[in-house]
């Protein structure tokens, strides 16, 4: 396995020293090392000083960090000065973590979920986890294969080569269908649940539901949806426990 | 109940939420299926798996928040609501499972914090360039996740085997009642989700559209 592949391997594990230090830091080391093997048999003082640079503080959304470890990883084997590629990586945080957090966590990832959930309720069964697992992951495969080749190709141009690519317009479309796809479960997911409850059970889950929604929005962010209906719980308990 | 399976199956999960892969196999949606295939109760995994998902839907992982885990909860809550009929278990089993869920968000922070003090003690070899040094924090940062996670599953099954007499002496209404506040929550909490996503331009209008296209087909149903 080459030196590319490794890397992209290893980046399915970036988080996993997460810390509230240097956050993604160390993973994106570990990512980098097998990127930066050849170095070291050029010019191994440089090779270890990418190394230390390779561990300092990043942070973004982990399904673009192959960007910034592309592009940084080209810019040493170009010798840029350590300074400039320091402030590339500092300079990437916020764009890759701004794109990838618009694209995956309120793109994909809800629109895939409730695509899921809409169709889990309606009877699909095991053949919505398979379709959400199998059309996330290849998502994120080709995501993570391109971003890495991506970034190693443009090197310091890194940031020009994101705007012209797919990304801004994939984020504009993915929003929308996030949208529709939640709007499609909820009430298939709320029918599905309170059907077996009758009329006044189901109005009473749909009035919690409602009050939930405004209560949270008040109170946010000390009052979460967790926080809210483990209270409902303790109330509803102790109504019991008096007799109501 | 098959607990060294259900164990694995939580850590799994657990490591998925932010180590390794991130592969979408701690949606609840998935661990609540599985686990309820491995406990022998589908459609109970399925009702607690839909359930949470709806309460993970409101989680955004993005920067260094905080979050519930809802891996190991999910698998604990499925063991609680297997073989109960789940208009009575899934109320109680929703309780646990959001308990559980809160101690491992709290659960991480402790882990992000213990990996924080493994860099410390290696900062000399990470500032030396040591490509071994990196491979071990990174290993040992999978390690400690991997713990955390079997140990909050195994606590919630253990929970979960102390708390199976209760679940048969609560009276039926009071069951039936903490159900529907888990449902009434859980579509609070996923509802909070969608309109805070959609913002106020074409997504809420996408938003609005698919509740209508559900709405009918609910009613359809």
């Amino acid at each position: 396995m080459n030196g590319e592949w490794r890397a992209l391997l290893r980046l399915f594990a970036i988080q996993g020293t997460w810390n509230y230090e240097r956050m993604l830091g160390v993973g994106m080391g570990y990512a980098a090392e097998p990127l930066l093997e050849d170095l070291k048999l050029v010019d191994p003082v440089r090779h270890a000083e990418a190394i230390v640079r390779s561990t300092e503080f990043f942070n973004c959304n982990p399904n673009l960090a192959g960007l910034a470890l592309g592009a940084t990883a080209r810019a040493e084997y170009e010798a840029v000065p350590g300074a400039q590629i320091a402030r590339l990586r500092t300079a990437l945080c916020s764009p890759l973590g701004a794109l990838g957090d618009e694209l995956f966590w309120t793109g994909m990832v809800p629109a895939l979920v409730g695509m899921a959930l809409a169709a889990a309720v309606l009877g699909a069964g095991w053949w919505a986890i398979a379709g959400l697992l199998v059309t996330y992951n290849l998502f994120r495969l080709g995501t993570g294969i391109w971003a890495l080749r991506a970034g190693y190709r443009a090197g310091m141009n890194v940031g020009s080569a994101i705007g012209a690519s797919w990304m801004p317009r994939a984020v504009a479309r993915i929003g929308p269908v996030a949208g529709f796809t939640m709007g499609l479960a909820i009430p298939l997911v709320g029918g599905w649940f309170l059907r077996g409850f009758g009329w006044p059970g189901g109005l009473g889950a749909a009035a919690l539901a409602v009050t939930g929604v405004a209560v949270t929005r008040w109170f946010g962010p000390w009052l979460t949806g967790v926080r809210f209906t483990l209270l409902a719980m303790a109330l509803l308990l102790l109504l019991r426990r008096v007799g109501l | 109940m098959p607990f060294g399976v259900l164990v694995a199956w939580g850590t799994i999960a657990a490591l998925d939420l932010v180590s390794v892969p991130q592969g979408l196999l701690s949606r609840p949606l998935v661990v609540g299926t599985v686990a309820g295939w491995l406990a022998g109760d589908l459609e109970a995994g399925l009702r607690v798996g839909v359930l949470f998902e709806c309460f993970a839907l409101d989680v955004l992982p993005i920067g260094a928040v905080r979050y519930p885990d809802y891996g190991p909860a999910t698998v604990a809550a499925v063991a609680l609501s297997a073989g109960v009929p789940w208009e009575g278990g899934l109320g109680v089993a929703t309780a646990l499972g959001l308990v559980l869920a809160a101690v491992g968000g709290w659960s991480m922070q402790v882990v992000r914090r213990w990996n924080a003090r493994a860099i410390q003690k290696r900062s000399a070899a990470l500032a030396a360039g040591e490509g071994g040094a990196i491979r071990l924090l990174q290993y040992g940062g999978l390690l400690r996740d991997a713990l955390r996670g079997a140990t909050l599953t195994a606590f919630g099954l253990a929970v979960t085997v102390l708390a199976w007499p209760r679940v048969y002496m609560l009276d039926r209404r009071t069951a039936v009642g903490l159900s529907l506040v888990a449902i009434g929550g859980a579509l609070s909490a996923v509802m909070s989700g969608a309109v805070r996503s959609a913002g106020r331009g074409a997504r809420l209008r996408w938003l609005l559209g698919g509740s209508a296209i559900g709405l009918a087909l609910a009613a359809l149903a």
